[in-house]
């Protein structure tokens, strides 16, 4: 079946989700946990929207990114299921909403995820001063946070936008052109995009989910999230391609193609965790106090989310995905992309939740250095381990991932017949001495 | 390994392809085929050959894990109870440490074995002098060898034939 | 069994190749004596060699101190010349393994000598800190064996240490990965041999028959080696950069430092295969092998991981800013504007700005642009380690001891000294062994041969899958 046909019943369902997400997410707007609930932050709630923000955002991202890195590296084989990709990049449009809401709640002090945003900390005659946080406010500021994520992300979602187009058109015409016209257009504005998303991309991290550890900083930061976000892209993606495979769709995808796909997804667990740990270890063996801080409060504070995000993805992709049979086998490549989806998003709560509950006990309690020594002590409903509630939030955002992914995907024809690359991929077969 | 000499009966092709279809004819003729020699690997043949998969990975597997606890085990011995060093206000035991070193040595030792067992298997070494069918099958010709040590003179001849008829440019008799 | 190949691929191989053809140009150039280039070349490379014999044993009998080290500066040349070798010492198993694994075609062309460049380019990475520990005769301290000094450990937790593992695993790892492809070109020029020659590469060949079951498992290997050789050559500039990173030194302690060195280390190691290559395909008449498209795809290699090394500088830049913390701030601006500014204009300007032509196709497959970019972006990956080490040194914590430091002749002698190493090593490299893996252009000749793709291709690669399924 060439065409994709977003049957009642899936939108039923990804709705049904979606409700239960919203529900969820009105329920963590009125279940505050107890140590900051009197200040009324809401925290809970922005720090989820937050979280599943960057998360599903930055998917959106790094499928452009690979789309492009692939399109000007001549791969060939993953053409079979391009169109799915470009359906997700088009997410981006979602996620800049999203992050204007949160900028918004910057502006109008809605909630309290950024220390740096908070009242008079760059105005030395304020009580709530801070010297440092004042040093980098050319770069945290209010303005800069919406503009630049507007200005970067428009920018994002323009590129991804243009290849699709691109993409969908040589479907239409692509024979009738000269020397693979369309495809070159691609390949100019991926060359174009992979500069600017190196260049771009750790800004918006930085601001998106760096800063809400305000003080901190790791000039690894940016590409350790990035190889967190592909990760949860290609889970997905295992995912979807063998829901839609069931279906019926996307048949001329065979068990090749799904076998590369789970290679993607060892070899980027154990680069994810060479990311994680280099941060960790040169933090750890320097032993320079306003760096450990970071690791010390969640070693301390979140023994589960710490050791679970290592558990997660890595020991357990490691092991599994190590053999060929497992990449091979529906039924493991299934369980494995289940773990490395949830472990990521385990990942973005573990690297924003500690962060933005310090950040509120701070700003509830006066004192705020002494709150800071005392961090999340004890355990702390929506932070130190995702709850029901956080669950059901994951779940929404992945039922309105999926719907736009599945919106986008039902108006193109899934065959990319006029790929150049459309025969190597059809014909794809990952010979053991590759 | 001389002991007795082997009485080899092969056919040189010009063509991978035709080397290929001669062995699946081979094959199903039921002719014992002694081995095939190439200039350089062939996709699919250890398929039709009926090869089995290459346990190599095993041997790297095992060695990997001896170089692992190797490392681990002597670090954490030494630096606990041997001689314990206190560095940069660290505790003895200090895994994150200990990570490079235990990367490393697992590589080293499943690199080595994996080689080393690839040679003896192989029969391949410093010095190893194996018969050679012919010098162009390390440059162009693809060969399909039976021995004929055991094989009476209508046998041999059948061989013949099917090798003439499978599309080998040449055809010869060699003791090795 | 021939995979189809889309036709908006280039072909690999030139001149319209046979089986026989390929063997005879590549072989070729081990039987003949050697011309009069050669020979020039490798008397110039020898006789630098010897230069930094000389200088070696100079400091070996004065010591240390004949170098131009002093209190704060410990690492000068030495140091920067290692770092630089063992980045160059990277693209043989990026070519050779992380190539495989993504399946680009075109390394097959290259990946012998990028190999054999790998392995010398560690061995004169090794010289210098084996020649700075001042006493290199007692170099065997640095293994961890039982001794006689009572149960006195080495440091397991130092950086140094892991190092010293890091470069020993890599260097056996890369022999074993380089010599095991060889074997089958061995046998290749042995069975053209004749006599003293023949025995000679009998020898090495180690038996090689060509036999199903040799070449399934040859390949098996060459792929699981392949493999686990990916994480090792990412371990082994990881952990150079840990020399750094795990210190306290600002401008040194920061977290990028494993993945933006291991980037660095492919861009150098490019550049320099891209130097050999464009002489070892004039010289050996490889231009049919060593195609225009091969040189392209390297170069695009080198942007890219130009422009990562570049976004690295700019991240540190930045963050160094936004740390708000003074030492580190001064660090970059001691860097940027301070005594070596040139160094650093010569980092950015070599290493960032000037791989940004590549962006043009005409330049990306002109030879002798890429000559001379290649020249240029080895000198920058020189200037990148020298502002790491010498800036930040020369002004350290303590004002009253800021120096500047400039290297001795000695230190000169002894970096050229590796230079004429290294060309001599690989200038027998290329007499005695085929420059290009034979095999390996074999098996790719019928889906990248011209015959097959491109405009000069007489038939189709559809006709040729289809045939094929």
């Amino acid at each position: 079946m060439k065409q994709f046909i977003f049957e009642a019943k899936q939108k039923q369902f990804l709705m049904g989700l979606m409700a239960l997400g919203a529900v969820c997410l009105v329920l963590s707007y009125i279940f505050e946990p107890d140590s900051i609930a009197e200040a009324g932050f809401h925290q809970r709630f922005w720090s989820n929207l937050l979280h599943n923000g960057a998360f599903f955002t930055g998917m959106a991202f790094m499928t452009t990114f690979v789309i492009a890195a692939f399109v000007t590296a001549y791969s060939g084989w993953h053409v079979m299921f391009k169109r799915l990709w470009e359906a997700f990049s088009l997410f981006l449009i979602v996620g800049l909403v999203i992050f204007v809401l949160l900028g918004l709640g910057n502006v109008f002090h809605l909630h309290h995820l950024y220390h740096w945003a908070a009242e008079g900390i760059t105005d030395p005659s304020s009580p709530n001063f801070d010297e440092v946080i004042a040093g980098k406010a050319g770069f945290l500021n209010n303005g800069w946070y919406i503009g630049g994520t507007l200005l970067i992300g428009g920018l994002w979602y323009f590129i991804a936008r243009r290849m699709r187009q691109l993409s969908v058109q040589e479907d239409i015409d692509g024979d009738k052109v000269e020397n693979f016209a369309y495809h070159r257009k691609i390949r100019f504005w991926a060359a174009l995009f992979l500069p600017i998303a190196a260049f771009t991309g750790p800004a918006l991290i930085w601001q998106w989910v760096m800063s809400v550890d305000a003080h901190w900083y790791s000039t690894l930061f940016a590409w350790y999230s990035m190889a967190s976000w592909f990760l949860a892209a290609c889970s997905l993606t295992i995912l979807l391609l063998i829901y839609l495979k069931s279906l019926g769709y996307f048949e001329k995808v065979t068990v090749e193609h799904l076998h590369d796909l789970g290679k993607y997804m060892f070899a980027f667990s154990i680069f994810w965790t060479y990311c994680w740990f280099s941060q960790y270890m040169l933090i750890w063996y320097g032993n320079v106090g306003e760096e450990t801080i970071y690791f010390k409060e969640r070693l301390t504070h979140y023994p589960v989310l710490f050791y679970g995000n290592l558990f997660v993805n890595f020991a357990l992709p490691f092991l599994i995905l190590m053999r060929n049979t497992t990449k091979r086998r529906k039924g493991t490549l299934v369980f494995t992309a289940i773990l490395v989806f949830i472990g990521h998003w385990w990942d973005y709560f573990y690297m924003i939740k500690p962060g933005t509950l310090i950040t509120a006990q701070e700003a509830a309690h006066a004192g705020a250095h002494e709150a800071a020594q005392h961090g999340a002590a004890g355990f702390v409903a929506g932070f130190t381990i995702p709850g029901l509630l956080e669950l059901g939030i994951m779940l929404g955002f992945v039922g309105l991932f999926i719907y736009v992914v599945f919106h986008h995907l039902s108006k193109v024809s899934l065959d990319p017949v006029n790929d150049p690359y459309y025969e190597e991929s059809v014909h794809h077969e990952v010979q053991p001495y590759e | 390994m001389k002991s007795h000499s082997k009485k080899v009966l092969f056919g040189l092709y010009n063509d991978e392809e035709e080397l290929m279809a001669a062995i699946s004819g081979a094959k199903s003729k039921h002719l014992n085929i002694m081995d095939v020699y190439s200039p350089f690997p062939i996709h699919g043949m250890e398929k039709i050959l009926g090869l089995e998969e290459s346990r190599l990975h095993i041997v790297g597997f095992i060695f990997g894990m001896i170089g692992t606890l190797t490392a681990f085990l002597g670090m954490t011995w030494i630096f606990t109870s041997d001689w314990p060093t206190i560095f940069g206000g660290k505790p003895y035991f200090s895994l994150p440490a200990f990570v490079p070193i235990i990367f490393e040595l697992t590589v080293l030792f499943s690199a080595i074995a994996m080689t080393v067992v690839f040679y003896i298997v192989c029969g391949l070494g410093f010095g190893v002098d194996n018969p050679i069918l012919d010098d162009r099958i390390t440059d162009d010709k693809f060969c399909l060898a039976f021995q004929t040590n055991d094989l009476s003179g209508t046998d041999v001849s059948n061989i013949k034939k099917f090798l003439k008829e499978s599309g080998a440019a040449e055809i010869h008799e060699k003791e090795v | 069994m021939s995979a189809s190949v889309s036709r908006i691929r280039e072909p690999l191989v030139l001149g319209n190749k046979s089986y026989h053809q390929i063997t005879e140009d590549l072989v070729g150039p081990t039987e003949k004596t050697p011309d009069r280039m050669w020979v020039i070349a490798f008397i110039l490379s020898v006789s630098l060699f010897a230069y930094g014999m000389f200088a070696l044993i100079w400091t070996f009998y004065f010591g240390i101190g004949s170098w131009n080290l002093n209190r704060t500066i410990g690492w000068g040349y030495d140091i920067t010349n290692f770092v630089w070798w063992i980045g160059i010492g990277h693209a043989g198993t990026l070519i050779s393994a992380i190539l495989l694994l993504f399946r680009q075609r075109w390394r097959t062309g290259v990946n012998r000598a990028a190999e054999a460049m790998t392995i010398f380019a560690v061995m004169c990475a090794g010289l210098f800190p084996a020649t700075h520990t001042g006493r290199p005769w007692f170099d065997f301290f640095m293994f961890p064996y039982p001794n006689t000094r009572g149960p006195l450990w080495v440091n397991f937790n130092s950086p140094l240490l892991w190092d010293l593992f890091a470069i020993s695993t890599y260097f056996t790892v890369s022999l074993l990965f380089w010599y095991t492809g060889l074997v089958p070109d061995f046998a290749s020029v042995r069975d053209r041999a004749k006599g003293i020659r023949k025995k000679i590469y009998a020898f090495v060949s180690m038996g090689w028959t060509g036999a199903a079951k040799h070449w399934q498992r040859h390949e098996y290997l060459s792929l699981v080696l392949a493999g686990i050789a990916t994480p090792l050559v990412l371990s082994v500039h990881t952990i150079v950069s840990f020399d750094f990173a795990t210190a306290v030194v600002p401008g040194w302690h920061t977290t990028i430092f494993p993945p933006y060195f291991v980037a660095g280390a492919i861009f150098s190691g490019f550049a320099m295969v891209q130097t050999l290559m464009v002489i070892t395909r004039k010289a050996f008449r490889l231009q049919e092998y060593i195609t225009v498209n091969h040189i392209e795809s390297m170069n695009k290699v080198i942007l890219v991981t130009g422009t990562m090394v570049g976004s690295a500088y700019l991240i540190e830049l930045f963050i160094a800013w936004y740390s708000g913390y003074i030492y580190e701030q001064f660090a970059f601006y001691n860097r940027v504007l301070g005594p070596y500014f040139w160094a650093y204009i010569g980092m950015m300007g070599c290493n960032l700005l000037s791989p940004q032509v590549f962006w043009s196709k005409k330049i990306r497959r002109s030879v002798f642009w890429t000559f001379l970019m290649s020249i240029f972006v080895n000198i920058g990956m020189w200037f990148e380690r020298f502002v790491i080490i010498a800036t930040t040194l020369a002004k350290d914590f303590l004002p009253s001891s800021w120096s500047y430091y400039w290297p001795s002749w000695v230190e000169i002698g002894i970096y050229l000294g590796t230079i004429g190493l290294f060309f001599t090593l690989y200038l027998i490299f290329a007499r005695v062994a085929p420059v290009v893996a034979i095999a390996e252009v074999k098996h790719i000749l019928k889906q990248y041969g011209d015959q097959y793709l491109g405009p000069n291709a007489k038939e189709h690669h559809q006709e040729q899958s289809e045939k094929a399924h």
